[in-house]
């Protein structure tokens, strides 16, 4: 492999990043279109063509929004919880591989910022850090239904995280890598896909990815009936914003690891030799499904009792996902494939 | 005390994800639907002759106002909203206002003074929207008041024909 220029990284950083904010800044349009749309409704349409610049113009209003911290808040520790909630889901996507290999020149690119061989690891060890963000704020607030909100998150998450890395670690023994690209790789007809393999796995971690973003029907940590907004009540302006932020961000980051570990990746179905920029639409129209999916839940479902999210969680999902680790394990261990 | 027998539940039902699928098809339906909004200031409210909106001076194809100032509008107000001070004119009808108020932020849109009204000068127009940055503004003088006898017809039209049985006059 070629030594990559400096300039070269900046400009997928750049890409990458930009292209991960600007996704969650547009899902937070997409979110009031699509219930718009199921209720009957057009939704925001006044600032610019179709309501387009609506994250801009709300961006500016939260930057400029008074920034209340409660009385008896731990002031540090309330400062630094969004930023603690977002960091980590954006840093997530440096592993993704959102395309092949680039040939300009003499250079070959790999379409991801960092290709680390540890990738699913390093992926999920930052995703399971976004949960101190969620307690710390509603611990900081110094507000009840803040406490209680970053509590049921903090248990929610933890139950359903064992259930996401156990689905997680079935794609794994079956590729034999942590490597993301590898895996993505190894997936490049649409017979190869991991979905095929596993198709527990699949509805495990899709089911999962929405408790582990705490979105609908698994909203426990908002909860707005019943808890006034849960963690972030207390919060306001851009720290507000950031939290939301960091929601979409890993929205976006859990469709795309979906649609690398079950859906090939970049790879478009029955044309393997498709050339990059092909790849990247059909990996963005993967994960825009699975985007798509996380609003089109929420509009639709209500949301679950807590001790029904727990039974769910320990009892049906944890089982099934053990189950199909044990299965996929005998299946390698026998040499079935 | 009342004993709910709770239906049992299919193995479909009980696995939840068909009943789920069934509950997306029917949202995902809904979304290639027509919206039902109204975009309200490009697209306003229909009104008709039965609108009763906020009261207007009907003004005479000749230019003049039909008002006389007789002050039956003013009694008949229920919520004192319109203010007249008369004065002398050389038209033949001898009698005009020189101030003809109506305060819009005290109007009810009961429609009282034009049912009172014995010359067919005021009536109520299909005119809704209300909103000035002042109180002051709110109250209408005779400049912002009148409106050509036209503009009003199918309001007095309609008037006159639920008023047949007792009114004599035509306008």
């Amino acid at each position: 492999m070629e030594v990559p220029l400096p300039l070269i990284w900046l400009v997928k950083i750049v890409v990458i990043f930009g292209g991960l904010v600007s996704t969650a800044a547009l899902m937070s349009l997409a979110e009031r279109k699509v219930s718009a749309w199921m209720q009957y409704r057009i939704g925001p349409n006044r600032v610019g063509p179709f309501g387009l610049l609506q994250p801009l113009a709300d961006g500016v209003k939260f930057i400029f929004k008074e920034e209340l911290i409660p009385a008896g808040a731990n002031k540090f520790m309330f400062r630094l919880a969004p930023a603690l909630s977002a960091a980590p889901a954006m840093l997530t996507m440096a592993v993704i591989p959102i395309g092949g290999t680039v040939v300009l020149g003499e250079y070959s690119i790999p379409l991801s910022i960092a290709d680390v061989d540890i990738g699913v690891l390093f992926l999920l060890a930052f995703s399971g850090l976004s949960i101190y963000g969620v307690i710390l704020g509603g611990w900081a607030s110094n507000s009840k239904y803040s406490l209680l909100g970053g509590l049921r998150a903090s248990a929610q998450m933890i139950s359903y995280e064992l259930t996401l890395i156990l689905t997680i670690l079935a794609v794994v023994a079956l590729e034999g890598t942590l490597n993301l690209r590898t895996i993505s790789e190894n997936q490049q007809h649409v017979g190869e896909w991991n979905i095929w393999t596993q198709p527990l796995a699949f509805v495990l971690f899709t089911i999962t990815m929405f408790a582990e973003t705490n979105r609908h029907p698994f909203d426990f940590a908002e909860c707005e009936p019943e808890l006034v907004g849960g963690f972030h009540t207390e919060y306001s302006a851009m720290r507000f914003a950031l939290y939301f932020l960091g929601e979409y961000c890993a929205m976006t980051v859990l469709s795309c690891l979906n649609a690398t570990l079950f859906l090939g990746g970049p790879s478009v179905p029955f044309w393997p030799e498709a050339p990059w920029f092909v790849g990247i639409a059909a990996f963005c129209l993967k994960a825009g499904f699975f985007l798509f999916l996380f609003l089109w839940v929420r509009w639709s479902l209500p949301r679950m009792r807590f001790d029904q999210l727990m039974r769910l969680g320990w009892k049906v999902f944890l089982p099934l996902a053990l189950a199909n680790l044990l299965i996929t394990g005998g299946f390698i261990a026998f040499g079935a494939h | 005390m009342v004993i709910v027998q709770r239906k049992e539940l299919t193995l479909a039902e009980r696995l939840y994800l068909p009943e789920i699928f069934r509950g997306l098809s029917i949202t995902f339906r809904k979304f290639f639907e027509k919206p039902i909004t109204r975009q309200y200031p490009e697209e306003p409210l229909p009104t008709d002759e039965v609108t009763r909106g906020q009261p207007r001076l009907v003004v005479k194809d000749d230019g003049n106002i039909a008002c006389v100032s007789c002050g039956m509008c003013e009694i008949a107000c229920p919520a004192y909203a319109i203010t007249i001070d008369g004065g002398e004119t050389d038209r033949q009808i001898e009698r005009e206002p020189k101030r003809f108020e109506i305060d819009m932020l005290r109007c009810i849109l009961c429609g009282f003074c034009e049912e009172a009204c014995p010359k067919d000068a005021i009536f109520m127009s299909n005119e809704l929207e209300l909103a000035d940055y002042t109180r002051r503004g709110l109250i209408y003088d005779m400049e912002k008041l009148k409106r050509p006898k036209s503009a009003l017809q199918p309001r007095i039209d309609y008037v006159y024909k639920i008023n047949k049985r007792w009114r004599r006059t035509q306008a």
